[in-house]
């Protein structure tokens, strides 16, 4: 027999869980959400971390965009890959988490240009295993940060991060360069 | 300086990055609890809007009543007022038949328990201000109070009967 037909012939059958838990979710059935929680939680959290760059904040974050796809489950309608979208919502849950927090002070004197310190990302981090790359993402200015995750990390285009982040298209490329640069420079340095 | 990483060794580590991290605290806990309480608050906000306005006035109007009991002045009959009494409630009488006229003739009994417990309330509350008013007629503020607590009891009735409340 033809062991292609066969797996092919399986594929058509088997049902995938991720589909069957996403639409029990849709009718408030709790269990299957906690499942949808297991597989994509640490994928969202490490989102949220370099993003945020603070762990606390991430865990927070976090949180709330599974809260908020409880209630926004419903929106999926499975035109791209569930998480595809779930991504798209935890980028947007995140952005407007760090609007919404954006204090005076940072807003006068721009800290969102400047770059952290190695100690207070060591601090705010405080996790040996994390990778060396990423204790270097953590300390880029805000900006430079969230281009650099969205565009090289997540996989996002300039023309899209422009949106998010309403900034012109060049200065997201201009950003993205930015950060490249002193990422390369970081990283060699250790 | 020199020793700058390459641009492709970047990408490369950057290819390398983690996709998940684990977070050190038990999330779920947090999330559960939200989504739970969103649940209830859900069935709370689901339930008609208006109801609370009315539940909370059938409240005032009973404060009202009672604290009007305890303190009533002695008993004064006067017969223009208590015509003007029979006067308003004969009006409400027919306003009410005939707004539950205009809703087909609907029973109490088919509106859900809470909604059912409101209008009795509500209608209670009237009961005991005619009462009270006909041992002291020409009371102006329990007047009021009746054709206040009347209005309010044709309200809830136009409200529950309404269209937007026969599919529950």
């Amino acid at each position: 027999m033809d062991k292609s037909k066969v797996i092919d012939a399986q594929n058509l059958f088997s049902v995938d869980p991720e589909q069957e838990w996403i639409a029990k979710a849709k009718q408030g059935d709790q269990q299957a959400f906690h499942e949808i929680y297991n597989s994509y939680h640490r994928r969202i959290y490490a989102l949220c971390w370099r993003m945020l760059s603070d762990k606390d904040s991430a865990e927070d974050v976090c949180q709330e965009v599974f809260v908020q796809l409880w209630q926004k489950i419903s929106n999926f309608r499975g035109e791209s890959k569930f998480s595809t979208w779930l991504h798209s919502v935890a980028t947007n849950i995140v952005l407007g988490h760090i609007r919404k927090h954006k204090n005076w002070l940072g807003r006068v004197f721009s800290i969102e240009d400047q770059t952290i310190p190695d100690m207070a990302v060591e601090m705010s981090t405080q996790t040996p295993d994390l990778s060396e790359l990423d204790k270097q993402i953590m300390r880029l200015p805000e900006r430079a940060r969230l281009v650099f995750v969205l565009f090289a990390v997540e996989g996002y285009r300039h023309e899209e991060i422009s949106k998010m982040l309403g900034m012109a298209v060049g200065s997201s490329k201009s950003q993205y360069h930015r950060a490249k640069g002193l990422l390369r420079e970081w990283v060699s340095e250790n | 300086m020199n020793n700058k990483m390459s641009e492709q060794d970047l990408f490369k580590k950057v290819g390398e990055l983690p996709t998940e991290m684990v977070p050190e605290r038990d999330l779920w806990l947090g999330i559960e609890r939200a989504i739970q309480g969103k649940q209830q608050s859900d069935i709370v906000s689901n339930s008609p809007k208006k109801i609370l306005p009315m539940a909370w006035a059938a409240s005032v109007v009973a404060a009202v009543l009672v604290t009007w009991l305890s303190f009533s002045p002695s008993p004064q009959i006067s017969q223009p007022s208590v015509n003007l009494v029979a006067e308003m409630r004969q009006n409400f009488n027919q306003q009410k038949q005939a707004m539950l006229v205009n809703f087909g003739q609907p029973q109490i009994s088919q509106l859900p328990k809470e909604m059912q417990e409101q209008l009795a309330q509500l209608a209670s509350a009237r009961q005991s201000i005619e009462t009270a008013l006909l041992s002291d007629v020409n009371n102006s503020d329990l007047l009021n109070l009746l054709r206040w607590t009347q209005k309010q009891e044709l309200e809830l009735i136009k409200q529950l009967y309404s269209p937007q409340w026969q599919s529950i």
